[in-house]
């Protein structure tokens, strides 16, 4: 490996680690034990949003929904907890909504030959809008069923079950993507659909998988947020939009450059949140987050492209 | 033309609305030969190999595969019944590695400990590519770099390779040369080369007729969507060709 080579491979990881660093040393509090397993509860719903839309983008496909239908699938599922229903049904509901808007997208991508951006763009206006008809707007908030709340809040082998429910997901994901046939061809339609289609990979069901699994992912988060929160609001994941795309789009500078890629979007999202966490603790008005976000996404397609030479996305 | 025919097209024609872009051609194609497919632009050559490659159904006329009647839903399925189109833009994903695109769509699976789910054999598949692209004489050592680091040449070799993974009795090279300078031009020539020396049947589509007289056995010069030559190459001179198809045929 060349120089060259490693700053385009590492060079926004040992960025995270002088953000990491920097914090440690502006901030007493940051770097205590307490401090760095709120960071990775905070991280975990961010994390498995950012795995699923790494899948629709891996498939060259964005989802510009799953913040939105996040919110919505916490509504069903904190909906349905909330007025007595069996946590699993309930847990169940969620996540098929989760699947049903990602499958959604998929067909308006594949079938209806909407492209992805507008396409998501609308779901996710039509998902806030089911989100507010649900709850007339307020949040569900109670006194809900110990086990469900468990999920969100409990602690297994002293780490947070969030933390170990995302660490699963996240392995999970990159094995699906690097050693199994399903991921390669996930990989080769958003690579170089015509090849794909050529070499007999079905390139419209990968990209509908690439955007169903983004749904499903936004409904897993949206569960473990509903239960750690207690709470289910029609907004309650909105802002998740921004700091899922900087994730994956800053994994997309690390580890294959230019490629999104399940361990790139682990880091992104552990930096996202050390930024914000860090910003907190050093006492930076709330604004600055979303200029550091806004910032994050801008930097991040740059050094994609100049890797590449070309645009990092042919979208 | 000597040995059993491995291809056979018969009254092979396509229409596109009023347009008829290719009027009954029969061709019968050798095992092991190597037959150009010459002709001017609008001549028919690229429909004709668009239906052999599974790309286009004919609007009418028969194509038999060793003796049988087939019909290519795909360019998959053609692959899969041993006809591989090599085409212009090479087809391969540029930025994945050269042995993910010898396997593209049909990759090596190996077992794991979890019943039912199979993973993927990547150091299998490492050495078959090694395997493939040393029988078409090219040393690459690292299997795992990017296409897009590699000279055109050695792009042909990896789409060929792809074509022996598939143990394709055909395969069909769409202008292989056009895009490529004269070092590149050798080394694919010397890949035709190869891959006669192999026994596999070459249908070649090519502008340079230089190309032809140097690899082919046989051309057929389409003209208006008819086949109007056939004739054999050797000792044929590339001026000659050249005034066969600008010429009254």
């Amino acid at each position: 490996m060349t120089r060259q080579d490693a700053i385009a491979r590492f060079g926004t990881l040992a960025g995270g680690i002088a953000v990491f660093v920097g914090f440690s040393i502006a901030s007493e509090n940051f770097l205590t034990l307490a401090n760095q397993l709120t960071i990775l509860r905070q991280v975990s719903f961010l994390l498995i949003l950012a795995l699923g839309f790494t899948f629709a983008l891996i498939t060259s496909e964005l989802d510009l929904s799953f913040a939105n239908v996040a919110s919505l699938c916490g509504v069903i599922t904190g909906g349905l907890i909330h007025f007595g229903y069996n946590p699993i049904l309930a847990i169940a509901a969620g996540l098929a909504a989760g699947v049903a808007f990602g499958a959604l997208n998929g067909i308006l991508v594949t079938r209806v030959k909407i492209p992805s951006l507008i396409t998501t763009l609308a779901t996710a206006s039509v998902a806030r809008g089911l989100a507010f008809m649900a709850t007339d707007g307020v949040a569900w908030v109670g006194r809900w069923d110990q086990s469900f709340v468990w999920l969100g809040r409990g602690r297994l082998l002293g780490l947070p079950v969030l933390v170990i429910w995302s660490a699963i997901l996240a392995v999970i994901a990159w094995f699906v993507v690097a050693q199994t046939r399903f991921g390669v061809w996930l990989t080769a339609t958003g690579e170089a659909d015509e090849a794909a289609r050529l070499a007999g990979i079905p390139i419209r069901r990968m990209k509908l998988w690439g955007l169903t699994l983004s749904g499903l992912f936004a409904g897993i988060s949206a569960i473990l947020l509903t239960a750690s929160l207690s709470s289910a609001g029609p907004t309650a994941a909105g802002d998740f939009l921004m700091s899922g795309i900087a994730a994956v789009l800053l994994g997309m500078t690390m580890f294959t450059p230019g490629k999104p890629n399940m361990p790139g979007t682990l880091v992104g999202a552990l930096v996202i949140g050390v930024l914000s966490n860090g910003l907190v603790l050093i006492g930076a008005p709330y604004y600055v987050q979303d200029i550091a976000l806004g910032i994050i996404i801008l930097g991040s397609v740059a050094i994609s492209a100049s890797t590449l030479g070309k645009a990092a996305f042919g979208i | 033309m000597s040995g059993e025919p491995i291809l056979e097209l018969r009254g092979l024609a396509k229409r596109y609305g009023a347009v008829d872009a290719l009027r009954g051609v029969d061709l019968t194609v050798a095992r092991g030969e190597t037959l150009a497919i010459c002709g001017d632009n609008g001549a028919g050559k690229s429909t004709l190999i668009r239906i052999i490659s599974g790309a286009q159904p004919p609007s009418a006329g028969e194509i038999r595969l060793k003796g049988r009647t087939v019909h290519f839903a795909s360019p998959a399925d053609a692959l899969q019944q041993g006809v591989a189109t090599i085409y212009q833009d090479l087809a391969l994903a540029p930025r994945m590695a050269i042995y993910q695109n010898v396997f593209m769509g049909s990759e090596l699976l190996r077992r794991s400990p979890v019943p039912g789910l199979k993973l993927l054999d990547k150091p299998a598949m490492r050495q078959a590519a090694k395997g493939y692209l040393g029988r078409l004489k090219i040393r690459l050592e690292d299997m795992d770099i990017a296409v897009n680091t590699l000279s055109g040449g050695q792009r042909q070799a990896v789409a060929i390779a792809r074509a022996l993974r598939w143990q394709a009795d055909i395969v069909i090279m769409d202008e292989p040369t056009a895009a490529l300078g004269v070092k590149e031009t050798r080394q694919v020539l010397d890949l035709i080369h190869e891959i006669k020396g192999q026994g596999i049947t070459v249908l070649l589509i090519s502008h340079n007729m230089r190309d032809v007289v140097e690899v082919a056995d046989r051309a057929a010069i389409m003209k208006g969507g008819t086949k109007v030559a056939d004739l054999a190459v050797p000792g044929m001179t590339p001026e000659g060709l050249a005034a066969l198809i600008m010429g009254d045929g």
